[in-house]
């Protein structure tokens, strides 16, 4: 089995009265790309600022390359570099400056061949000063400046926030790439497709707990497929199979969502009843993001280990 | 002008604790000077010599400016704040213009404003209206506290319209100065400069035959207005005429710029970074270089300037009457050296605004997440803190060094030594260094509370002077790290204190760097 990367459990903080994670548990293997998903205030930046020793958990357990981030900060981050949400630069400093910069305060060669091409692929002009770049330039320095030389683990906090479409499509080729080397990736976003797009795994969070973890296509095989046929007859009274809601007809086309445990039996009654077309779509991430959000609304109590459990 | 009333309302609810602490301090002050002179003196004849001593003494010249009427009451109890706490009252109004202009466009927030059905030239106007009508609240607020502490109600409004003066001038230099930079920390600079020239020109003009250079300066004006007897109201004309005249300039030049732009236009950078650029107090150090090289330059202006006021001493005193009343508190020689120490206690105090304004940066940079970056890095707790601290502690120290170094080069001829006068310069020291250690205890406690350094200094400044108004226990004075510093050369240095005030700071230090490596970040 591969090295663990992350690993938090049971990780508890409040700031005052706010309860900002409550017994999260995390988990980032070796070489993988890890979505981090969960709405403004779910606890992701907090989980990541435990991560980087930045503050200090209250209870639980937080390991980084198998160190404790608190402890050995300084040393650990060699490791790793790390894009935040929100890129504040300094106002009298170039961008190719704070690039070099940081490259320097965590050991990297500054002359690896990558920092030219991530500023040409970015499209970044590294003489302005920091005050006069905008939000999405500001993202592009810190990106560049994690991109370009190598490093074990990336921690990238909502990173194409403020990137135009065709930066968006450039990060992600990035990724792909450095994901190839062996590169981990920790990706905080609430942009689905994104994650969808580039995440081999995913967790879910909310109020500080996870809710969903696991492969897309496991969390996938627990969650119900939206089903849209036409029939040559009569549409077939699938209003009695287990498993099946959403359900709706208009003349020959019937659409409807199933439950994995059902689509069997839908199967059965449609190819009896004469199918001439039928598509299956899996749930896409949206909507396993919605479905974790809907039933912790219905039950907010026992949810959790609920989640926890039917994830596994 | 669409938006204005609005903008302008909205303004002084943001600012309504810096103007409402800044007023309630100088209120207090004006009315303990003014109750207090009154039981001071018990006969015309005692209050009249207390006002010639001051006028014999360029110190004090130079510091407060001269008594006019040597029989005027207020104006011998007003003697500190018509020039001296003056400064506060327009370095509050340039703080207050500039807070809601420059730093406004460069956080991004002017912005937001632009966006609405605002004018554009009303962010700029409503600014100049918060400095103007803070300035109106000040001097009402003088003018009744002096009534109430018993001063004549004539010569108490004719004071408090001198104080309103200095406000409007401070506010047309506020918004003049904002319109030059894209930073907000280069106008405060400039702004901040301005004010040392005119105080400058006016010490200058006070204590030398050029006279003419305290009309010049708007500090001058307020002497010259001669609130307490036989008025010149004309003079006032001067400060609304200026203050006016800066006001239009800014808005010409507002309406020639962009939003967020500086008066030029702003050079590239380079595109790589320098190998030296490596830590967090590389990084501090070029952050700060500007700012310290305006300072060290300051500050060499500074001790110049204060040298030359040493060697006229004995001329101005040299009628046969002072001859005779120097030669009993110990000759020339001992004049000038009270003068030198005082002098240098002052710069300390200017000196120690250095280390206020790093410490806060240190505190910005953390909660706008630039500290949080570096962290991120293979950066130890202790480097970035070790780089404010050692920026601060070690700043103030060359400063002071500067300064002291200006003084004895400028002060060649008179009669202390230039050795005395660096050795009352370096004593400040340790002083400085336990206000810079309390900020940076302050910054280690939470970021937010970096700013504090600001208002220790002040309160440092102020405590002094107010105990001995309200005839408070000696301790309370004593809470002053400047008050035990040796006033060299007038007294020998005396290790002592030197060692406490060092070991002082040296604990809050650690107390600071202790709890910064424990805290969360942000």
């Amino acid at each position: 089995m591969s090295e663990r990367v992350i690993e938090t459990s049971g990780l508890k903080k409040s700031f005052g009265p706010t309860q900002a994670l409550d017994g999260l548990d995390l988990s980032v293997t070796e070489g993988e790309v890890h979505g981090f998903l969960g709405p403004n205030g779910a606890g992701k930046s907090t989980t990541i600022r435990i991560l980087l020793g930045l503050i200090r958990k209250d209870a639980g357990e937080a390991r980084l390359f198998g160190g404790d981030p608190w402890a050995e900060a300084a040393s650990l981050h060699r490791r790793l570099a790390y894009v935040p949400g929100d890129v504040s630069l300094w106002p009298n400093l170039s961008g190719g400056e704070v690039i070099d910069m940081l490259l320097r305060m965590r050991d990297a060669p500054v002359d690896h061949p990558r920092r030219a091409e991530m500023l040409e692929r970015f499209e970044l002009d590294p003489t302005k000063k920091g005050r006069a770049y905008s939000k999405g330039n500001r993202q592009k320095v810190a990106l560049v400046a994690a991109l370009a030389a190598p490093a074990d683990l990336l921690v990238l906090d909502e990173p194409t926030s403020g990137l135009d479409p065709l930066m968006e499509q450039v990060f992600a080729e990035c990724v792909a790439e450095v994901r190839a080397e062996g590169t981990t990736i920790l990706l905080s976003s609430h942009i689905l497709s994104e994650v969808e797009r580039l995440a081999d795994r995913v967790t879910i969070i909310r109020e500080g707990r996870v809710v969903e973890t696991g492969s897309l296509d496991e969390m996938r095989h627990l969650h119900r497929s939206r089903v849209r046929a036409e029939v040559v007859g009569e549409v077939p009274d699938l209003s009695g199979v287990a498993g099946v809601h959403d359900l709706s007809a208009d003349g020959s086309t019937v659409t409807l969502t199933v439950e994995p445990e059902g689509l069997p039996a839908v199967l059965t009654a449609l190819t009896g009843a004469g199918v001439t077309a039928l598509t299956s779509t899996p749930p896409t991430l949206e909507e396993l993001f919605l479905d974790a959000y809907r039933r912790t609304d219905l039950q907010p109590q026992d949810s959790h280990t609920q989640d926890q459990g039917a994830a596994r | 002008m669409t938006g204005l009333g609005r903008l302008t309302r909205f303004s002084l609810r943001r600012s309504r604790i810096l103007i409402g602490a800044w007023t309630a301090v100088l209120t207090l002050f004006v009315y303990t000077s003014a109750a207090a002179t009154d039981s001071l003196y018990k006969t015309p004849a005692d209050q009249i010599s207390a006002a010639e001593s001051i006028n014999t003494s360029s110190a004090l010249v130079a510091l407060y400016g001269p008594i006019l009427d040597v029989t005027s009451l207020g104006e011998l109890a007003m003697t500190k704040t018509t020039v001296t706490y003056a400064v506060l009252v327009m370095a509050l109004a340039i703080a207050l213009v500039r807070r809601h202009t420059r730093v406004e466009e460069e956080s991004g927030r002017a912005e937001l404003i632009g966006g609405l059905a605002v004018d554009p030239r009303a962010p700029l106007v409503s600014a100049v209206l918060v400095g103007a009508l803070t300035s109106l609240l000040i001097a009402v607020l003088a003018a009744v506290a002096d009534i109430a502490g018993g001063l004549p109600v004539a010569g108490s409004v004719w004071f408090a319209g001198s104080w309103l003066g200095v406000g409007l001038v401070g506010t047309g230099v506020g918004a003049l100065c904002a319109q030059l930079s894209p930073n907000a920390r280069t106008c405060g600079a400039v702004a901040a400069g301005v004010v040392a020239v005119l105080y400058a020109m006016r010490a200058l003009g006070d204590t030398t035959s050029a006279h003419w250079l305290s009309w010049l300066s708007p500090f001058g004006w307020s002497t010259q207005l001669r609130a307490w007897s036989d008025p010149r109201g004309w003079v006032l004309l001067l400060d609304l005429l200026l203050a006016v005249a800066l006001s239009a300039v800014a808005l010409g030049l507002r309406a020639r710029r962009d939003l967020g732009a500086g008066l030029f236009p702003e050079r590239p950078g380079p595109a790589v970074g320098s190998p030296r650029l490596a830590d967090a107090l590389a990084l501090n150090l070029k952050v700060h270089a500007t700012s310290l090289v305006v300072w060290t330059v300051a500050c060499a202006v500074l001790g110049a300037l204060m040298a030359a006021i040493v060697p006229s001493i004995g001329s101005i005193l040299d009628s046969a009457g002072t001859r005779d009343l120097m030669e009993r508190i110990g000759g020339v020689g001992a004049l000038q050296e009270t003068l030198v120490a005082a002098l240098v206690s002052v710069a300390a105090i200017i000196v120690s605004c250095f280390a206020a304004s790093v410490v806060g940066h240190g505190g910005g940079e953390e909660n706008d997440g630039r500290t949080e970056e570096v962290l991120a890095t293979a950066t130890e707790r202790s480097t970035t803190f070790l780089a404010v601290a050692l920026l601060a502690l070690g700043g103030v120290a060359w400063l002071l060094v500067v300064t002291g170094a200006a003084m004895a080069v400028g002060a060649v001829g008179a009669a202390v030594s230039a050795g005395q006068v660096l050795a009352a310069a370096l004593v400040q020291i340790p002083a400085v260094w336990v206000v810079a250690a309390l900020a940076l205890l302050a910054l280690s406690w939470h970021s937010r509370w970096a700013v504090a350094g600001w208002g220790l200094i002040v309160a440092f400044f102020l405590v002094g002077p107010l105990a001995e108004l309200l005839q408070l226990p000696g301790w309370v004075a004593g809470l002053s790290p400047y008050s035990h510093v040796p006033k060299v050369p007038a007294d020998p240095v005396s290790v002592g204190p030197l060692l406490g005030l060092t070991a002082a700071a040296a604990v809050v230090v650690a107390t600071a760097w202790w709890r910064y490596r424990e805290r969360d970040i942000g």
